[in-house]
């Protein structure tokens, strides 16, 4: 694409509006991360200095020391992943068959899909929690991560089908002629070809369970338990608010998913293309 | 279809059935702890009309999902045009402008009532140094909560505009900006007459996807607002159902609620489907 693209331009107005671009992006995560080193009595100092005049590591020791920060961060991997690999699984089969087979209703279930796709969580909040408590899936990793499913599910649906679309079936019937059968066709023609889509699908769906707050909220209690979300959340309630322990907290949060997302950027790009992200 | 089994059982599972008990419970008075309920009709629903505390959030969640999405829609086609062009640095750009959308939103949210913190914030600091008239001191205040609200709403979520804009942009063939210019048109009326119109159908799907999820938002207005008296004046619908259902423990009435919005929801699309009938391959294969 970049060759039918217009030659650079270098005005200073193009400059001044990608400058204030950058800005308006790049500032908060910059205060942040600079309130996170800053000594208490500078933190709160009016005006305040942009470049610290002291440097501290107090909140992140505080962070790691006085906190359950790790415990916190482990549960978010750990509910995230349960909830990327059974997305997954589910999502990649019954996206495929969507795109493959005739059966009658297939417009109704597609239809269907797009509308649980602009599903807002917070219509499924009172059943799903009372649901969760019935069946003794509250303060549970799993019954936070079956939740996830609920909603990550279907627009993961949605992506993976945009995805197989895009692959001719004709491959797929030139593999079946050479004498593959439908489970090689699909492990060997197909799975490589929608791999951009399925890593797209995975990173989307660890990040809706990554992000969550409301479910999180409502179904785990137990401070052993509590996800990112909630945890850091919990540091609001101290005596005092801790300004400096609470930018530590982002940018622990942020630094793991700045790596991981300049190391995917190819390919949330290219699944943002195909049906989005959603949030 | 048996391969279509496990997402189509996972589905009804985990997304039809709660809408069915939804509606369902909607016609109990219920706490949202004990098991018992009592039938109560639309006695909740009666309830809710008269209520006007749910007037009240309903109107906040739509000058929020107004402002919010007009603004994101702004920002993020001009961001879109922005990184279309080429420049030193435009992956770099790039990336840096899709990252708010990356950040958690208890992060976002947090940075943000820092950043406009009423005794240390920067940005009050830095617009009070421009000594421009009627600009307030405090901003996490009633009378100007909602805006910060909106901004940073703005802030978190205009990546996905732009994403999706650009993705579209880049498809536009570039002979019809040829032919304009041949022909002598001026920037701005090449954009209002072959881009904008070659925008529409991305910006119609994003405008509704945006619409209907900062309107049902909550976790952005419940974090910016909680511990604050200012967090009156942004109880929007989304927040006033989780309070009716967990706060109060009114589990029918917040099953009530969810359904006033699943109705919303459901008249958007369908104004939005037969206004703009969606293309046979997006919908049918």
């Amino acid at each position: 694409m970049r060759d039918r693209r217009r030659r650079p331009v270098s005005t200073t107005a193009a400059w001044t509006l990608r400058i204030g671009l950058f800005v308006f992006c790049a500032f908060p995560l910059y205060w942040m991360l600079v309130s996170s080193f800053k000594v208490s009595h500078e933190l709160l100092a009016s005006p305040p200095t942009f470049w610290p005049h002291e440097w501290e590591l107090r909140a992140y020791r505080k962070l790691f020391y006085e906190t359950n920060f790790w415990v916190y961060f482990q549960n978010t991997i750990v509910v995230s992943a349960i909830t990327t690999v059974i997305v997954l699984l589910a999502g990649v089969i019954g996206a495929y068959s969507l795109t493959r087979y005739a059966f009658r209703g297939r417009t109704l279930v597609a239809r269907l899909t797009l509308l649980a796709y602009m599903f807002p969580p917070i219509i499924m909040l009172v059943p799903l929690f009372l649901v969760a408590r019935q069946f003794g899936l509250t303060n549970s990793l799993l019954g936070l991560a079956l939740t996830y499913i609920s909603f990550a599910l279907p627009y993961a649906l949605w992506i993976l089908r945009a995805f197989f679309q895009s692959i001719p079936v004709e491959l797929e019937h030139a593999a079946l002629i050479d004498g593959a059968n439908r489970a090689q066709a699909l492990a060997y023609v197909v799975m490589p070809l929608a791999l951009p889509g399925i890593i797209a699908t995975a990173i989307f769906t660890f990040i809706v369970a990554w992000n969550d707050f409301l479910f999180a909220l409502v179904l785990i209690g137990k401070d052993d338990l509590k996800t990112l979300a909630i945890g850091i959340n919990e540091f609001f309630h101290m005596a005092v608010v801790d300004w400096g322990l609470i930018m530590a907290a982002g940018v622990m949060v942020t630094i793991p998913a700045l790596v991981f997302f300049i190391a995917v950027q190819r390919y949330l790009i290219a699944g943002w293309g195909a049906g989005g992200l959603k949030g | 279809m048996g391969l279509l089994l496990p997402s189509a059982a996972l589905i009804l599972a985990f997304t039809l059935f709660p809408v069915g008990y939804n509606l369902w419970l909607g016609f109990f008075a219920k706490h949202s702890l004990r098991l018992t309920a009592t039938w109560v009709g639309l006695g909740n629903y009666t309830q809710i009309l008269a209520d006007p505390d749910f007037w009240r959030s309903a109107w906040l969640a739509t000058v929020y999902a107004v402002g919010s999405t007009a603004l994101q829609i702004v920002v993020g086609v001009a961001g879109a045009l922005i990184l279309h062009q080429r420049f030193a640095g435009c992956d770099f750009l790039r990336g840096v402008a899709l990252f708010p959308y990356m950040i958690p939103t208890v992060i976002a949210v947090f940075v943000w009532r820092w950043l406009m913190n009423d005794l240390y914030g920067v940005i009050p600091y830095v617009l009070s140094t421009l000594s421009i008239p009627g600009m307030p001191e405090a901003w996490l205040t009633h009378t100007t909560i909602m805006w910060v609200l909106i901004i940073l709403s703005v802030w978190t979520f205009f990546p996905f505009v732009l994403v999706n804009v650009l993705a579209r942009l880049q498809t536009i063939a570039p002979e019809l900006y040829d032919a304009a210019r041949v022909d002598g048109a001026s920037a701005v009326r090449q954009f209002f007459h072959i881009t904008l119109p070659q925008l529409r159908n991305v910006l119609l799907i994003v405008l509704l996807l945006r619409g209907i999820w900062m309107f049902t938002k909550f976790d952005v207005p419940w974090l910016l607002g909680f511990g604050g008296g200012a967090g009156e004046a942004i109880r929007t619908l989304p927040v006033f159902t989780y309070q009716r259902s967990f706060t109060y423990y009114q589990a029918g009435m917040g099953a009530a609620l969810s359904n006033v919005m699943l109705a919303l929801l459901l008249m958007a699309v369908t104004i939005y489907f037969v206004a703009f009938p969606p293309a046979e391959d997006e919908t049918d294969a």
